[in-house]
């Protein structure tokens, strides 16, 4: 460890550390627009400059590393003119088209000039005109005019992708990014460009012009689109009083964790977020009934209580089924086994398992669910669905639904179901499909709920809600809770099970992981 | 007259030939180099003050000691002849007229540090000579001075001459090492300095062509001989390169120390007929500006630094009263901003934007506070950017502003 003082303070940082990371460990905030923490220092912005004592010229912060009884100052009159300069030289030449920008209220650029500039421009020359909206892959635009250079998307697709789609082209004043020969980029990563673009040069066609980036609320999530689970943030609108909007989500950004995703989320998982939005299922519905106006959880559960619990006296519970799938969290699996497994002893409990699909070998994996180890580990199976093979005299099926490449929708599992007498469907989405269960019930999906996932590596992360469920969904832990509840059959307490966290605490107590609680 | 070192045969027809170099006892400094330890050459060319010549002044000998000695990695020798300052054009002569000069610096300064392989890094434009210098690399070859075993030493060295695209910054060292590996000449962030970290991550000395070309001498004649021929701190003689309104503009080889004045009225005949002077870029494009009453200065490094100019490559451009100081503005920063390689922000914009003032100011749009603009940017270029380009552009710009400012404010008509 290194003692240096930044402003007079003392700060202690590991011997290797930059003036940079030391500033930043204690809380100072050094401007930047090159630098990023993923990658090594490229020095080019000169924004992070800062007076160190008996040198004669400014420093960057950025790439000095620190020694000790190093004396730094970062709001020196020095520093603070430079910080004005650098910032006049790229305003000069910038477009300032803020009020259309998409990055504006997220702009370093402004957010800086805000902070450091706020000087009046002295710049009286024309401004280079530049290509406002150059395609550079099949979702992403660049705009010219507002790039900076900083070289981030440059140095992102040579040194994380290694892909190396793009290039600084040109010189001087005439610099520009481009694509090599026509060929656009083309990989799972590329949403990552316009997070780490620091002003509004590179935007994506899934988020330009969809709204302001100030009525956006960020919440943190895990992303269940496959079993990487990296973490990201997911951005929403609250929408507005009388002015409904069609969508809630608007936006997935990666959250940095090193130990899984470091400062990346893939392409699937950045814009594969419609399901979060689109048809949703919202009201409980009863099929093939009369009584479909006046149903509430309360007595749909009581309903379900029933039926199972007259299966249970008749010691009919074999002809209970329940299948289940890899994006329940690690809770619901917990309460489904002690349920149905161990307090009814049913045996046809199934787990679904997700088709296959390509993974990238960097974050993307083939299985494209969020909980699979989890399952297992959990003590389940997961297995194609064979719904022919259930007991011929199968009664009642409770049935999990995935959001994606659901096994309940096709002319197979709908002959297979009408031998089932009742069908109860647990579901976040409405789809005609939904009509051959006599039950359908909404459920809330990954940011709507609590829990833990277990990642493909065995790690297990929690995440809490980041709004609410849908309509009158709920989180399908809440529904087995109050299901074993009303039950009433007194093998197990579960009343105290009264969120995810004592059930987790629970779990953790029975050892169940092999991974690593997180 | 001066006793000349490095221009001293070049009047010698064929002198780039290697059997007239050899009749001319050349590769006798290699012969006895060799049969020196490295470490005295070292400790020679250090007390020799050898300072770079391609225009930062820095001490060879110190340099050279920068290299780490124990590394698995091979090291390299890179010569800088890229030459591209504006008013430079004494490497050229060297490399044309006694090439195997330049070689035998190469396989010494080779030997001294222990490195196998050498690239000369020549401008583009320099085609010609490029050619020359793989000729005479080839004779050195075949006569044993270069490839495996040299001189029946045990050392071994492969000289390569590599031709750069054209553009100023490869001159800068690390952006030559950037265009030599194939990349685009961008600068490298420093430190980690060429001497631990350079080409291909390997440990690289780079030297300019003069400096080179001045080791066989020192080696051959001494130190104390070399420290003769200049100043104590500052060795040897200087390639002058004169060009502007004077009679005889051309090369002249003069010691380190030699008065201005002198240069320009004794050695390259004065000022034209019916001229008068003006100012002096005393040291090329980058060197601030010397007003015709700064002349009597002694050419050499601390001398110029003391006069706030520098002595760079030691290209003299005399400048006569008809010349307007803002041509040589609208001159420099064109230059400045066109040669920009774009990557740090002050030297990208900045410069582009003191150049569209000035065009503006020459096209009859100056305004009040334009002067006082341009010093206000060049001054935030200054001390300020990723490489020396800055301060080469930001230098001279802040000198023709402050010592010429009536002038340039006569073109600003104000209402």
């Amino acid at each position: 460890m290194v003692k240096i003082f930044i402003d007079e303070k003392p700060v202690e940082a590991d011997d290797s550390a930059t003036i940079l990371q030391a500033a930043e460990k204690a809380g100072i905030p050094i401007p930047h627009f090159c630098y990023h923490a993923a990658f090594p220092p490229e020095g080019s912005c000169r924004m992070c400059l800062v007076e160190i004592e008996g040198l004669p010229k400014l420093e960057l912060a950025c790439s000095t590393r620190i020694r000790e009884g190093m004396k730094v100052f970062t709001q020196s009159k020095k520093v603070i003119e430079a910080r004005k300069g650098v910032l006049e030289f790229l305003l000069a030449e910038h477009p300032i088209d803020c009020p259309i920008c998409d990055k504006a209220g997220e702009c370093k650029l402004q957010d800086y000039y805000e902070e450091y500039g706020l000087f009046e421009s002295q710049f009286e020359e024309s401004k280079e005109r530049r290509e406002k909206k150059v395609r550079i892959g099949k979702d992403l635009i660049l705009d010219r005019e507002r790039c900076i250079l900083c070289t981030r998307c440059v140095r992102f697709l040579r040194e994380v992708t290694k892909t190396q789609e793009l290039g600084v082209f040109e010189r001087g004043i005439h610099s520009e990014i481009n694509i090599y020969n026509g060929v656009p980029i083309d990989n799972n990563y590329s949403g990552n460009l316009t997070e780490i673009c620091p002003v509004g040069a590179i935007t994506d066609s899934d988020f330009r012009f969809q709204t302001r980036t100030w009525f956006l609320q960020k919440g943190a999530s895990i992303c269940p689109l496959c079993s990487r689970g990296c973490n990201i943030y997911i951005e929403y609108h609250r929408g507005f009083p009388r002015f409904p909007l069609s969508k809630r989500v608007y936006r997935i950004k990666a959250r940095e964790n090193p130990e899984i995703n470091s400062f990346w989320i893939c392409d699937i998982g950045r814009y594969g977020y419609s399901y979060l939005n689109e048809s949703r299922l919202l009201k409980i519905s009863l099929n093939n009934s009369n009584h479909r106006k006046c149903i509430t959880w309360e007595n749909i559960l009581y309903l379900l209580s029933e039926k199972i619990k007259k299966l249970y006296y008749l010691h009919r519970t074999s002809r209970i089924a329940i299948i289940l799938n890899t994006w329940l969290s690690n809770e619901e699996l917990f309460l489904i086994n002690r349920i149905f497994k161990d307090d009814l002893k049913i045996d046809q409990i199934f787990t679904v398992d997700n088709p296959q699909e390509k993974g990238d070998r960097f974050l993307l994996t083939e299985d494209r669910s969020p909980n699979r180890r989890g399952a297992q580990e959990l003590g389940f199976t997961p297995e194609p669905l064979k719904l022919a093979s259930l007991h011929p005299e199968t009664e009642l099926l409770l049935a999990f639904d995935p959001p994606f490449s659901s096994p309940f929708r096709s002319t197979e599992t709908k002959e297979a179901l009408e031998k089932i007498e009742t069908k109860v469907l647990f579901t976040a989405h409405a789809d005609e499909w939904n009509d051959h269960f006599d039950i359908v019930l909404p459920t809330a999906l990954i940011p709507e709920k609590e829990g833990s996932l277990t990642n493909v590596d065995g790690k297990i992360q929690r995440f809490s809600p980041v709004f609410e469920p849908c309509g009158e969904g709920l989180p399908e832990w809440k529904i087995l809770v109050e299901l074993a509840k009303q039950l009433k059959l007194h093998f197990y307490d579960y009343k105290p099970l009264s969120s995810p966290e004592i059930i987790f605490q629970e779990l953790k107590k029975q050892n169940l992981y092999s991974g690593k609680a997180k | 007259m001066e006793e000349k070192v490095l221009t001293k045969q070049f009047d010698l027809k064929n002198l780039h030939k290697i059997d007239v170099y050899l009749e001319q006892k050349g590769y006798s400094a290699v012969r006895k180099a060799l049969q020196m330890k490295p470490k005295d050459i070292l400790e020679e060319v250090k007390k020799a003050n050898l300072r770079g010549r391609g225009g930062a002044g820095f001490p060879a000998g110190i340099k050279w000691g920068f290299v780490p000695k124990d590394v698995d990695k091979p090291k390299y020798l890179c010569v800088n002849a890229d030459e591209g300052e504006p008013g430079t054009f004494k490497d050229r002569y060297i490399m044309s007229h006694n090439p195997h000069l330049l070689l035998e610096g190469i396989i010494i300064t080779s030997f001294c540090v222990g490195i196998y392989t050498a690239f000369i890094y020549i401008r583009g434009e320099y085609e010609a000579i490029a050619l020359r210098l793989e000729q005479a690399i080839a004779e050195a070859y075949k006569e044993g001075f270069l490839g495996k075993n040299i001189l029946d030493s045990g050392v071994d060295l492969d000289v390569f001459v590599h031709r750069g695209a054209g553009a100023y910054i490869c001159g800068e060292e690390t952006a030559l090492l950037e265009s030599l590996e194939g990349k685009r000449g961008y600068p490298r962030l420093k430190p980690p300095f060429p001497a631990s970290i350079g080409l291909f991550q390997c440990p690289t000395v780079i030297n300019n062509v003069e400096t080179i070309s001045n080791i066989p001498h020192i080696i051959l004649n001494g130190a104390e001989w070399f420290l003769k021929r200049g100043l104590p701190k500052d060795g040897g003689t200087r390639i002058f390169g004169v060009s502007g309104m004077v009679k005889k503009p051309g090369i002249y080889e003069l010691p380190m120390g030699t008065n201005l004045r002198d240069i320009i009225f004794k050695h390259a005949g004065g000022m034209k007929e019916g001229k008068e002077l003006k100012a002096v870029i005393p040291g090329g494009m980058s060197a601030p500006v010397l007003k015709a009453d700064e002349i009597d200065i002694s050419m050499d490094f601390d001398s110029l630094v003391a006069a706030e100019s520098m002595l760079g490559s030691a290209a003299i451009i005399v400048i006569d009263q008809e010349t307007s100081m803002l041509d040589v503005l609208k001159l420099v920063t064109k230059f400045y901003s066109h040669e920009s390689c774009g990557q740090c922000t002050p030297c990208r914009i900045g410069n582009s934007w003191i150049n569209k003032i000035t065009k503006r100011i020459a096209a009859g749009e100056g305004q009040r506070g334009d002067l006082d603009n341009i010093e206000r940017l060049a001054s935030n270029i200054l001390g300020k950017t990723l490489c020396p380009l800055g301060d080469a552009a930001a230098m001279p710009i802040l000198s023709l502003v402050r010592k010429f400012r009536q002038e340039l404010e006569s073109h600003i008509k104000i209402e």
